[in-house]
């Protein structure tokens, strides 16, 4: 089998599945108690944001912006960005500000770094508030380059101060894929085997869809900023999604946490090995419950083993989601015909043989062609919907749909969840 | 968190008694919160919806990745609007220049999907590095069999409402004129700033052709580039989103001698306003009286539909957070439901629609000067209203108020304009202010104080 999709070479991006990093850094940031995210650029980039992330999410993004006009255009904005933190500051009072940069003030080059520098000289007290600054470029990669840059800002800038080791501690490092859902699950395993888990970020609790008792202009739920402190001290970490590895790998640099790569947790062979590191890392034997939900799995992938083996399966999908499912399908015999990413990053955990490429939702209209199952973003309809073939939901953003963020593709509950999904669509 | 309208800060820029082009009157602050958009977002907003043109956006990928198919313009025919086309501008092209890119770009879009023209939009990051935008569209012009337009509306410079106005540029400069119609028609007008959400313009079709008005072009709800080229030859405006298209209007009057009239089809005594103003503008004894009988058939008809709702929700009170005309428009609205409107606040609007708003509602009440979500939540703890009828953008905060909420801006799936779009009104706000729902959440759980038996 040939190992990559040949694409038509062209000059523009036809139905991108792409997202801009500072939208994946604005997810990430959504993760983290009392943050207020300030996008450094025009107001458009953080209106594009807030409405994509709510029509994914349906819940409200507590996101600003520096509102970058014309002058800024000629003078640069760094004094817009001091302007803007020390407000956000002032009138939101935020735990923490998240800062992300954009495509603008990043080819006019502002220096947030001085830029803060200078406006803690100007304004001492705002030293008590902590600003994390990321760099998101949007002409740099895709929703999971900027997912990345924020968790490795927050961790550099809230998590740079060694902590007392603990023994029941343990980091993790969810990729921008998982579902809040997903991050709850996960979370649920490392209860049973007795971790405290300590999740950066955490959407489970922020972006899960509950009604909250004080609605305010902060997230609302998250990591707390004492739990992130926490996490020098961790006894072991844990990074999901190939794209996340230098996250692990910073905590362990820097503060001697050891740290595991899991590129994929969805599929049998998957969750068992991070099932067998976990019994091994706490020397207890694998909870009941995560052994009956391995069985469920196994019996689901018997009964329906007929169904599953050589349906052809077209993908497009951000790569560490596309890793974790096309792992999966093989895994029961689908046959993946073609798999589009919308960024190299993470792509170099594909299982191999497997024919893929960097490309857009036009593209996958050039591949779809004989496949029985097509699994990428709403967006994606515009390929499945003509061609009439079935379409399975997953990436972002997902508007057509519903219960997504409470969607569960995680371990082995959601390995079965997912081979359900996959069988149901199919049968439509 | 709240201004009278005398301490309004305007730009100087923004004198009150011009009544021409859209004026960005309150400059956001950075860091403020206000959710409001950019340029290249209300050029797009006003050139999107032509649905046989290919809309390419030249810049990196934040500005078509995060937003390409997401507002609610329906089309009767041709999908190619929907589709995202950037050229999604890398590190090298930021470093070399991205024009040649561009140019390749246009030619290769206009040769695989077959527009009718292409749209192509600049961004800041692209006007910022230099890239010429009309250069690159002239280079593929010979190469392209139909018009590529240049938009040059980047985001920095400045809100929605300057990008609605640049795009009003393009069409007159670029489209409007460019072609003469097979057949001419009077009397026949073009609707200025309706752009179809949810099929709004498919409720206000049937009003016209009762009055046998033909629409010669909608700029540009469910527009296909063809008609938009022959609008000169209409004989009257309609201009429908209040301001955003004002620079259109007047530049089309100059040129053409069309004369334009403001209008609006949300609600009974709008929706018959305009056919009123309409009928009157082309001085046509017959049409008056059409108009008049349709008018009379309508309302009575519509009113009998929706007394049962009116009924329902007289005495309840709303708290109403848009833009443009449904500022005031949907003030007047609310009111034919028997709701009162308690405060209002907007986001792209003009001191004009201010001052128009202001006088329909009650002396009391105010204009929110604060359009954060926190000024919005403050504003919600202070009048605690039985609904707020606001976008989208504010939808999910509002549900955490647990207050009965209504999506009015692109967001929604329902038509609200002319008559029949009234019922569908009524029954919209019927349904989420008698939600049983919203009692549910704000009972507390588990119950407290002595309620447990």
């Amino acid at each position: 089998m040939k190992n990559s999709v040949s694409l038509a070479e062209r000059h523009y991006t036809g139905n991108p599945q792409k997202n801009s990093p500072a939208l994946g850094a604005t997810m990430a940031y959504m993760g983290v108690d009392g943050l207020l995210a300030l996008l450094h650029g025009s107001q458009g980039c953080s209106t594009f944001i807030r409405l994509q992330l709510s029509r994914h999410f349906k819940e409200p993004i507590p996101l600003n912006s520096t509102a970058l006009l014309e002058e800024t255009a000629i003078f640069g904005g760094w004094e817009h960005l001091k302007k803007g933190i020390a407000k956000a500051a002032d009138k939101f009072k935020p735990r923490i500000i998240g800062v992300m940069s954009s495509g603008l003030t990043e080819t006019f080059g502002d220096d947030m770094n001085s830029a803060w520098a200078s406006l803690l000289q100007e304004r001492p007290d705002l030293a008590a508030t902590p600003v994390v600054l990321a760099q998101t470029p949007d002409y740099i990669g895709s929703l999971q380059e900027g997912y990345l840059r924020a968790v490795l800002a927050l961790l550099e800038t809230l998590a740079s101060e060694p902590a007392p080791r603990e023994a029941k501690t343990v980091a993790l490092f969810p990729g921008a894929h998982f579902s809040p859902a997903d991050v709850e699950e996960l979370k649920e395993i490392l209860d049973l085997f007795g971790f405290e888990p300590l999740s950066l970020p955490d959407i489970s609790t922020s972006l899960d869809g509950h009604d909250e008792l004080e609605p305010a202009p902060v997230v609302q739920g998250g990591i707390s900023l004492s739990d992130i402190r926490r996490l020098p001290g961790c006894k072991a970490a844990f990074s999901f999604g190939p794209s996340m590895t230098g996250v692990g790998a910073a905590l362990e640099k820097r503060h001697g946490v050891a740290h595991h790569q899991v590129d994929s947790l969805t599929g049998l062979e998957a969750v068992d090995a991070f099932i067998l590191k976990l019994a091994e890392l706490s020397e207890k034997p694998i909870p009941e419950k995560l052994l009956r939900q391995r069985s469920r799995l196994l019996d689901t992938m018997a009964d329906y083993h007929d169904q599953l083996g050589t349906k052809r399966v077209v993908l497009a999908l951000e790569a560490d989601l596309l890793v974790a499912l096309t792992g999966s399908l093989t895994e029961v015999g689908a046959i993946v015909q073609g798999a589009l990413t919308a960024s190299p990053l993470g792509l170099q955990a594909m299982p191999p043989g497997i024919p893929v490429a960097v490309g857009d939702l036009e593209h996958l209209e050039d591949i779809a062609a004989g496949s029985h199952l097509v699994i990428g973003n709403s967006n994606a309809r515009q390929v499945a919907g003509p061609k009439k073939i079935p379409h399975l939901r997953a990436g972002l953003p997902v508007f057509d749909r519903v219960g997504i963020p409470q969607k569960v593709w995680v371990g082995y509950r959601g390995t079965q969840q997912f081979l359900i999904d996959v069988l149901n669509t199919m049968a439509k | 968190m709240f201004v009278t309208l005398s301490k309004l800060e305007l730009k100087d820029n923004c004198p009150l008694e011009d009544k021409g082009a859209p004026k960005l009157c309150m400059k956001a602050l950075p860091g403020e919160g206000a959710e409001r958009s950019c340029a290249f977002d209300g050029a797009r907003v006003v050139l999107m919806p032509v649905t046989d043109a290919a809309h390419l956006v030249h810049g990196p990928i934040a500005c078509a990745g995060n937003s390409w198919d997401n507002r609610g313009a329906k089309s009767s025919g041709p999908e190619l609007f929907r589709r995202g086309l950037t050229t999604d501008l890398v590190e090298m092209d930021i470093v070399y220049g991205g024009e040649n890119k561009l140019t390749q770009a246009i030619i290769e879009v206009a040769n695989k999907h077959k527009p009718k023209a292409v749209f192509v939009y600049a961004t800041c990051v692209s006007a910022l590095i230099g890239d010429d935008l009309e250069a690159a569209c002239q280079k593929a012009q010979p190469h392209v069999s139909v018009p590529v337009i240049p938009v040059n509306a980047p985001g920095f410079m400045g809100d929605k409402n300057i990008g609605n106005r640049i795009s009003g540029e393009v069409l007159f400069r670029h489209v409007i004129g460019t072609a003469e119609p097979e057949k001419t028609y009077k009397p026949a007008i073009n609707f200025i700033g309706e752009y179809n959400i949810a099929g709004d313009l498919w409720g206000i079709q049937p009003s016209l052709d009762a009055l046998g008005i033909h629409l010669q072009a909608c700029i540009s709800g469910d527009a296909r580039f063809d008609d938009l080229r022959t609008a000169h030859r209409a004989q009257l405006n309609i201009l429908v989103c209040s301001k955003s298209l004002t620079n259109l209007a007047k530049q089309m009057e100059r040129k053409w001698g069309i004369p334009y009239i403001e209008g609006s089809f949300y609600g009974i005594h709008d929706t018959s306003h305009t056919l009123r103003a309409i009928a009157r503008a082309f001085d046509d004894p017959g049409l008056m009286k059409r108009a008049e009988a349709h008018i009379c058939e309508q309302e009575a008809k519509i009113r009998q539909i929706i007394e049962p709702y009116q009924k329902r929700l007289a005495g309840k009170r709303a708290v109403l957070f848009t833009g443009g005309v449904k500022t005031w428009s949907m003030v007047t609205t609310l009111k034919e439901l028997g709701i009162e409107v308690l405060a209002g606040g907007t986001q792209n609007s003009t001191p004009e629609d201010f001052l128009r708003m202001k006088a329909l509602m009650d002396p009391s009440a105010e204009i929110i000067e604060d359009t954060s979500a926190a000024g919005f939540l403050t504003l919600i703890e202070e009048k605690r209203p039985d609904l707020i009828v606001a976008g989208g953008k504010i939808k999910y905060t509002a549900h955490k108020t647990r207050t009965p909420f209504l999506d009015i801006n692109h967001g929604r799936n329902l038509p609200y304009a002319g008559y029949q779009g009234m019922v569908t009104f009524a029954q919209a706000v019927s349904r989420t202010v008698f939600s049983p729902v919203w009692e549910l959440m704000r009972q507390p759980f588990p119950p407290v104080g002595g309620e447990q038996a």
